[in-house]
């Protein structure tokens, strides 16, 4: 999140394009805590750019990542379409006035050389990776469920998980 | 897609840096400058095992350039505490410094200095070498003592295995089929870059791991197959009843303990209850540790059969009353399973390894490039008997408030009336804030080196502004894996601020302290690399890290159990003391020769029970380095500054999620947000800490600094006991 904030110059504050959050369940002495990164799932049908009124959001031919045209966006007093529609909270908001949405683009500066975004290249345990589905499918498998997360047929979120059990054997 | 280069926006450079924080990790950092300003970081992205790192060093592109950095000298125009102060000049604020000292030291002597220095940054340069050299050529000062982190277990090491070189690499915790991490977190105190990483992959390979703690971690959650909660305070006992266990059973393996270890036939009296008619049965460690007998049974039977097993023992359980007995209890364990100077073990001494252990460099910050000299105060005195000692007259770290408030009369050697205070949050991260803020409202004059205006900066007289890593050059080095790092000046320093060696060297001028400096600064840091056999220097400043490249990992104690007869332990006897005739001889109550469990202030049979039933912890929060970071707005959006309480205990107190609460003692009282939750055995509340002290008109402190509740008596041996205490949680207002 905060590799993110710096490589993306996104201020402390409402907007995160990467958001990492614990998911707790269960009761003493057998809590469930699993841990969800998610920043923007670059849809294969995109939801957010179906419902913007100004085609401030596309999704690019080549690669498939969705962007947003900040100079578009109608800002969020006038429209939150895109908000509402996102079941994955992907559309951010900053704290200024009339804020205009900000999202996570691939880290399209870096991918343009070749780079993983930085998140993946940041992540600590190694965690995150990124690329052409297809490739990921091949290195990772075709798991699309995880705590914490419902996979919408309709919208088809590019993302794919090693998920943690939910069951953990906890005999004490 | 790893190229090592980083990427690179037109007109940037890239400086290769390692960062210094003091998080545990030392990590590599590539920071992108753009005319002299740090526009971002990246972090390493070549060869495996990368050293990455977390975020607080991605965060610190908003500590160099955070709006309260202190960039000028300032002196204090209110009264002391108040946080009012104005602009001066270098030479002004070098000059008062210098004046005042002299002014102290001829009028009460220079025991009357009291030099408070921790270690800010984890570098060898800019560390407390460069004020010892100072005060010492000066005349001298009043030196502390006591290890803030990790001091029983040090004191332990140094006891069983005569010293405290006693961990293996990290990359060894894949080699384990069983890890049992006691007491240890490094998803939040990292404990070595790369650490949960070989967690992680030690899992994936089919360890077994196991988390005895109070709280269910955020590593008990990632990588733990199972989570036994524990009374804090209450170790030692369970780990004597799994001693009890492998007796009873025969498990525990003869052959090593016959070869390798004295003292086990007392240690078994003990266990078995031989000397006090006590056996330590699981039964009996259950009704102290609150730890099912049966979970204990099969915990000693696990550690005792699966081979190799990694005993980690976190530091946190050895800031208590008894912290000792904890580590050698520990160590114990590990000798009886054979565990000691094999791949996929661990001796069992202590975590955290790095700046005193497991490390294969001849380096830790007991070396500093500035060589320190003889304190005069010390001159004479004798060392303290025993196999860890100091020379008199000092006064331990968690003791200072009182020296000063009590002096001579007090029975300490001296009165104290100066403080010089450096890369320390002295009121912060020591216990009994309140009575530190009396002691340092009555000094004479007190000087503090500071980044920011933290609380204790608040009550200098003079502010010398310090500059941050990125703007200085230095040596590092890993934590628990071997590398050396370059400390490189990614920019010039802001504002006015300077490195701390620079400011020593300055103030040595002023105080017409005479051979301060003989070499320039590349000079010691050459001098500093070479010693660790680094030779392409120059190379490793460019890349920022020398790594020794081990086709193995590092094991402890591997030629003495591979060769005894050649390698004796450097004990005493020459081999691991499971009973210490040194502690024996010393006769200090609570140093007993054999690991004993003996109950703590604090504990469940104390009378303030009564009054304060609720035992508290004080962890490591994920985005505070000790009390680094706090000021840092991407780290403190992540996570609230809470206590834990559980859902049993709010409830009986009316308290729900989210609700400012009151936690207090006889010591003080804090105003904190409450996060009621199911991660923490019942009878047990944490208050992280590290947060920036700030008491109000009443005294109540609305920060939540931790230790403010905490006490300053420390354990036998000398640890600091502030992972401990009594408290009550109540709805605030």
């Amino acid at each position: 999140m905060v590799a993110c904030k710096d490589w993306h110059d996104v201020p402390a504050g409402p907007a995160s394009w990467m958001r990492v959050t614990a998911i707790e369940r269960g009761q003493y002495p057998h809590p469930f805590v699993a841990f969800m990164a998610g920043a923007c799932y670059h849809c294969a049908q995109p939801v957010c750019l179906k419902a913007c009124p100004v085609q401030a959001i596309s999704k690019r031919e080549e690669d498939g990542i969705v962007l947003v045209d900040r100079g578009l966006c109608l800002g969020r007093d006038q429209c939150d379409k895109c908000l509402k529609a996102c079941p994955y909270k992907a559309p951010q908001f900053g704290a200024e006035k009339n804020p205009r949405m900000q999202k996570c683009d691939f880290c399209l500066d870096r991918w343009a050389e070749e780079k993983l975004p930085i998140c993946v290249a940041g992540c600590p345990m190694r965690a995150l990776d990124a690329g052409p589905l297809e490739e990921m499918e091949a290195k990772h498998g075709k798991t699309r469920h995880a705590v914490g997360f419902k996979y919408h047929e309709r919208i088809a979120p590019a993302v794919l998980f090693k998920p943690k059990p939910e069951n953990m054997p906890l005999p004490i | 897609m790893s190229d090592g280069k980083g990427f690179r926006h037109k007109g940037e450079k890239i400086v290769n840096t390692v960062c210094a924080s003091h998080c545990g990790g030392a990590c590599l950092m590539k920071v992108h400058v753009r005319d002299g300003v740090i526009t971002r970081i990246e972090t390493d992205d070549g060869r495996e095992p990368q050293l990455r790192g977390c975020l607080r060093g991605r965060a610190y592109r908003q500590r160099v350039y955070a709006p309260d950095r202190l960039l000028y000298p300032l002196k204090r125009v209110g009264p002391r505490g108040e946080g009012k102060f104005e602009r001066i000049s270098w030479d002004e604020a070098l000059d008062r410094t210098a004046g005042e000292l002299r002014r102290v030291r001829d009028t009460y002597g220079p025991a009357s200095i009291m030099l408070a220095q921790m270690t800010g940054d984890v570098c060898t340069l800019n560390n407390f070498g460069s004020l010892e050299r100072l005060l010492g050529l000066f005349g001298g000062f009043t030196s502390p003592w006591g290890i803030t982190s990790f001091h029983a277990g040090v004191y332990a090491s140094l006891v069983s295995y005569g010293t405290y070189f006693c961990s293996n690499t990290r990359d060894d915790l894949v080699n384990s089929k069983l890890i049992i991490m006691w007491g240890w977190n490094p998803a939040d105190a990292v404990n070595g870059t790369n650490t949960c990483w070989y967690l992680a992959r030690a899992k994936e390979a089919g360890a077994r791991i196991v988390c005895v703690d109070p709280r269910f971690t955020d590593s008990a959650a990632t990588f733990s197959n199972q989570w036994i909660p524990i009374r804090p305070g209450t170790d030692t006992a369970m780990l004597l009843a799994m001693a009890f266990v492998m007796i009873q059973g025969k498990l525990q393996n003869q052959a090593f303990l016959d070869r390798y270890t004295v003292g086990f036939d007392r240690f078994r009296d003990h266990v078995l209850g031989h000397d006090d008619g006590v056996p330590k049965t699981p039964e009996w460690a259950a009704a102290i540790t609150g730890v099912p007998a049966a979970t204990i049974v099969h915990l000693a039977q696990d550690y005792a059969m699966v081979k190799p097993a990694a005993l980690m023992t976190g530091i946190a359980p050895g800031r208590t009353g008894n912290g000792e007995q904890y580590h050698r209890a520990a160590i114990a364990l590990a000798a009886m399973t054979g565990n000691v100077g094999v791949h996929g073990g661990d001796a069992g001494a202590r975590a955290w390894e790095s700046i005193m252990g497991g490390f294969p460099y001849p380096m830790n910050p007991m070396v500093s490039c500035i060589e320190r000299v003889p304190n005069p105060v010390e001159k004479g005195y004798a060392r303290k008997p025993g196999p860890f000692s100091y020379r008199e007259p000092r006064v331990h770290f968690s003791k200072l408030a009182d020296a000063i408030l009590k002096g001579k009369a007090g029975g300490y050697h001296s009165d104290f009336k100066a403080m010089v205070i450096a890369q320390c949050n002295y009121l912060v991260q020591f216990p009994n804030s309140n009575k530190i803020a009396q002691a340092l409202r009555s000094l004479e004059f007190v000087v503090v080196e500071e980044q920011f205006m933290t609380p204790t900066a608040r009550f200098a007289d003079i502010i010398l502004p310090v500059a941050t890593y990125l703007e200085r050059n230095d040596v590092t080095y890993g934590v628990g894996s071997a590398y050396i790092g370059a400390v490189n000046r990614a920019i010039e320093p802001r504002g006015e601020s300077r490195a701390p060696w620079r400011i020593a060297a300055d103030l040595a001028r002023r105080m017409d302290v005479q051979g301060y400096l003989t070499k320039s600064e590349e000079e010691m840091l050459e001098d500093r690399a070479m010693a660790n056999g680094v030779y392409a220097s120059r190379r490793v400043r460019k890349t920022g890290v020398s790594r020794l490249n081990m086709l193995i990992p590092y094991v402890a104690f591997r030629k003495q159990i591979e060769d005894p007869a050649r390698n004796p332990f450097p004990t005493p006897s020459g081999k691991i003391e499971i009973y210490s005739q040194q502690w024996a001889d010393l006769g200090i109550p609570g140093l007993t020769p054999v690991p004993q469990y003996l109950e703590g202030r604090d504990g469940p049979g104390d009378p303030l029970a009564k009054k304060y039933p609720l035992p508290l912890i004080t962890s490591h929060l994920k985005r505070r380095a000790l009390s680094q970071f706090e000021n840092v707005p991407w780290l403190r959006e992540l996570q609230p500054h809470t206590v834990m309480i559980s859902t049993e205990d709010a409830r009986v107190r009316g308290i729900r999620d989210g609700d400012m609460v009151r936690v207090f003692n006889d010591r003080g009282t804090i105003d904190i947000q409450a996060r009621v939750t199911e991660r923490i055995m019942p009878g047990v509340v944490d208050v992280p800490h590290g947060a920036w002290y700030s008491p109000d008109s009443r005294g109540v402190d609305r920060a939540g600094c931790a230790n403010v509740l905490t006490s300053e008596e420390h354990s036998p041996g000398g640890s600091f006991t502030y992972n401990s205490g009594l408290v009550e949680v109540a709805r605030a207002g």
